[in-house]
């Protein structure tokens, strides 16, 4: 119904970033109103207001592979006080980084969904990650306001995450195991770890940079220009060069992108926007930084790792060859795009009847349903069987179907009765959960809810999930309105 | 959320106009197709020196006249028995004192009232009308699809439905007098919209709790832009149902339903 006097709904939205390196967490506040223009009533963010911005702190480690779960908590709780923030409606928790540390988000990840209760939780891969760090950068909205394509590299301690953007949204990502952290240093300049990829990269340049040794600062430039020059080289496209190909983390674009503006952010994307702004490199900086997580260290061995030599082999390499601009967050790009970023609205008539909110539920894609009404049955079944296999372990799984066919209350009502059976056979304490890309799933669930005895229905519309994603399932807004979705593709992939 | 007669939105739809011929030569021919792409107005259709192209000009004749049929055609005797509704008629004796009279449009008169009385479940908890309005293509297009949903889902949460009535030349307020009549706890009118040019089957449903003649507008509740390209009808009877189901548990229906709106008006 169209609101005369409805105020936007608030919701407090938490973004965690555990990164290699650093572990930060915003507090914002999500305007949530009816941005329907024409057809059906359609929820949406309408405003993001960051409320307060957490400590930039070191990422607590048992050892180099494993998080610490009860410190993270622990950041995490001191933050939420220092906010003010009680109840929290939604966000994600992003456990970035070297894949081995994956083992080690999923117990992070419930164990921060318990300490703040009405909590959306989501872990990415590096794919999410790049996403995420361009829409809080700003790069995504300056490709969208401007019309432009603009890539965000966000250059971290364990990897650096490119997404392009264009005025369509995310053209492309791409990701490299280059990064600040990949070189370990002590105090005095010893190499403590030096991470396998930088490490064949090193030989490929003639260079060895052994445990334990003391190298020439010379030597420590070669290799972070060395990595710089992949970056550049994976922004370029193809052809790619042998050793850009060895640190790419999944595919590279298979033809170049025209790029009209580059940003950096991350740990090591800030560093380096600093050193710009101290050389007055950059000339178009349309808005003044507004995070200012305190002075940079001039010292390149402040971090006890690459990333200060790596900051500057970047910004010579990238001020020379790409249009670099500066956008409003470098550091806490992730972590803003984390809580501000995550959360989407299903349509609002839909049937939701489940006790709280639901968690990592696996999506089942059953595609579209194009048969005939006699055979519904069986194709349900199968695939209600086959998702039950495959998610056997998980607290239940989402059926997605792209397309139920005509909306006619004939369809609806065979689907309801086939999706009823289909159930029969599973356990009644698992919930059916389904979600269409149609506006049907208020008449599904009705449908569905008069079928099925002691289980719990949930049916929610107009989103399109694919396989690999998780899906958790906030509480409903309003009465019967929309639910918060958090749509997690690559969660806890390992 | 709410209104004297069912002309308020018009119409919202999506027809597809991308067969239609753009501008010749767009200098951004892909920002002009993101822009017709977000709005079913007729933007971007070119011109022929200062007046539009033939080709324009058609698809609005042409739009013009599925609007005028739908509000001056009757809807189907066929579809009316087919949905076992029981066929009455306003005060209004044609289409043009349809028009030229909305106050007849709202009531019946007694013999109607006295046919409805033998014929129709008296003091149901839900008297569901069905009104051609200002359409009646809404009626034949949505009408099948959302009643037997809508059925279901009243049967669903235990209330009882009286006769399902169907009311030629009715206008919105028709529901209060048939719903004072039959003693009904609450009215659901669906009713055509008045068609617009990129839509002409547009449905809506009124509601109100506690039917009286003369009940004011701000007592009742819509749903509305019932169609494939708004919300689906079978959706909408969904829908409606759950919002019959609040107006008899909290006993009231428009803005005394919205807790927000509550508000509102008691701060104002």
């Amino acid at each position: 119904m169209p609101p005369v006097t409805r105020e936007p709904e608030r919701l407090t939205s938490v973004g965690i970033d555990v990164g290699t390196t650093t572990t930060q967490v915003i507090v914002s506040e999500l305007s949530v109103e009816d941005v329907s223009s024409g057809g059906a009533t359609r929820l949406g963010v309408t405003d993001r207001e960051i409320v307060h911005r957490g400590e930039i702190r070191e990422t607590p480690l048992v050892d180099p592979e494993t998080i610490e779960v009860d410190a993270v908590a622990g950041i995490v709780d001191a933050e939420l006080r220092a906010a003010g923030v009680e109840d929290v409606d939604t966000g994600a928790i992003i456990v970035t980084g070297e894949t081995a540390r994956a083992a080690n988000a999923e117990p992070l990840a419930h164990r921060i969904a318990e300490s703040t209760g009405e909590f959306v939780v989501a872990t990415a891969g590096p794919e999410l990650e790049a996403v995420l760090a361009g829409q809080g950068s700003g790069a995504a909205r300056r490709a969208a306001e401007r019309e432009e394509t603009v890539a965000n590299v966000d250059v971290g301690g364990g990897t650096t995450n490119i997404a392009v953007f264009d005025e369509k949204g995310v053209r492309d990502t791409l990701c490299l195991d280059v990064g600040g952290r990949l070189v370990r240093l002590g105090k005095d300049g010893t190499v403590s770890a030096v991470s396998d990829p930088v490490q064949r990269l090193a030989r490929a340049e003639g260079l060895e940079l052994a445990v334990a040794t003391i190298p020439d600062r010379e030597a420590l430039v070669a290799v972070a220009k060395a990595m710089a020059d992949r970056v550049i080289d994976a922004l370029t496209g193809p052809p790619y060069d042998e050793s850009t190909l060895d640190l790419a983390i999944g595919s590279l674009p298979a033809e170049s992108i025209p790029l009209d503006a580059v940003a950096f952010s991350g740990g090591v994307g800030r560093l380096l926007v600093a050193e710009n702004d101290a050389s007055g490199a950059i000339r178009d900086d349309p808005e003044p930084g507004i995070s200012d997580p305190g002075p940079v260290s001039d010292d390149w061995r402040a971090y006890a790792d690459l990333g200060p030599l790596l900051a500057a082999a970047l910004a010579g390499r990238a001020n020379e060859t790409l249009p670099v601009v500066t956008l409003e967050e470098d550091i806490r790009a992730t972590v803003v795009g984390a809580g501000t970023r995550t959360t989407r609205f299903s349509g609002n008539t839909i049937h939701v009847e489940s006790d709280g909110p639901l968690r990592n539920l696996p999506a089942f894609p059953v595609g579209e349903l194009d048969c005939e009404r006699s055979e519904l049955g069986d194709v349900l079944s199968s695939a209600v069987e086959t998702a039950r296999e495959r998610h056997e372990a998980e607290p239940g799984f989402a059926l997605a179907i792209s397309d139920v066919g005509s909306l006619s209350y004939e369809r609806i009502e065979a689907l309801a009765a086939a999706l009823a059976d289909a159930y029969t056979p599973l356990p009644s304490d698992l919930p059916l959960v389904v979600v269409t890309r149609q506006n049907c799933a208020k008449v599904l669930g009705q449908g569905l809810a008069r079928r099925v005895e002691g289980r719990s229905v949930v049916a929610i519309d107009e989103l399109t999930v694919d396989v690999g994603d998780y899906l958790d399932i906030g509480t409903p807004m309003r009465r019967g309105g929309a639910v918060p979705v958090a749509i997690k593709t690559l969660a806890f992939d390992s | 959320m709410a209104s004297e007669t069912n002309d308020t939105d018009g119409e919202q739809s999506s027809r597809d106009r991308s067969t239609a011929r753009p501008i010749d030569n767009p200098i951004d021919r892909e920002a002009l197709e993101r822009i017709t792409a977000r709005n079913p107005s007729r933007l971007g259709v070119g011109r022929s020196g200062p007046r539009p192209r033939t080709e324009t000009l058609l698809q609005f004749r042409s739009d013009h006249g599925l609007a005028r049929d739908a509000v001056l055609t009757h809807v189907d005797e066929a579809v009316v028995d087919e949905l076992g509704l029981m066929k009455i008629q306003s005060g209004v004796a044609d289409k043009d004192e349809y028009l030229a009279r909305p106050d007849l449009g709202r009531d019946i008169s007694e013999e109607t009232t006295a046919r409805l009385r033998e014929e129709c479940t008296t003091s149901p908890q839900v008297q569901i009308v069905v009104s051609d309005g200002l359409s009646s293509t809404a009626v034949e297009t949505n009408v099948p699809e959302l009643l037997p949903v809508l059925l279901d889902g009243l049967a669903d949460r235990g209330l009882d439905v009286g006769t399902p009535v169907f009311v030629e030349y009715g206008r919105v307020d028709v529901m209060d007098a048939i719903g004072e009549e039959l003693d009904a706890d609450c009215c659901v009118n669906l009713i055509g919209e008045r068609p617009g040019l990129a839509s002409a089957e547009s449905l809506s449903a009124y509601m109100v709790y506690g039917p009286e003649r003369g009940t004011p507008t701000s007592k009742k509740s819509v749903i509305s832009n019932i169609h494939d390209g708004g919300l689906p009808p079978i959706e909408a009877g969904a829908q409606i149902a759950d919002l019959v189901e609040e107006m008899c548990e909290r006993e009231c229906s428009g803005l005394e339903l919205r807790e927000d709106d509550r508000e509102f008006q008691e701060a104002a």
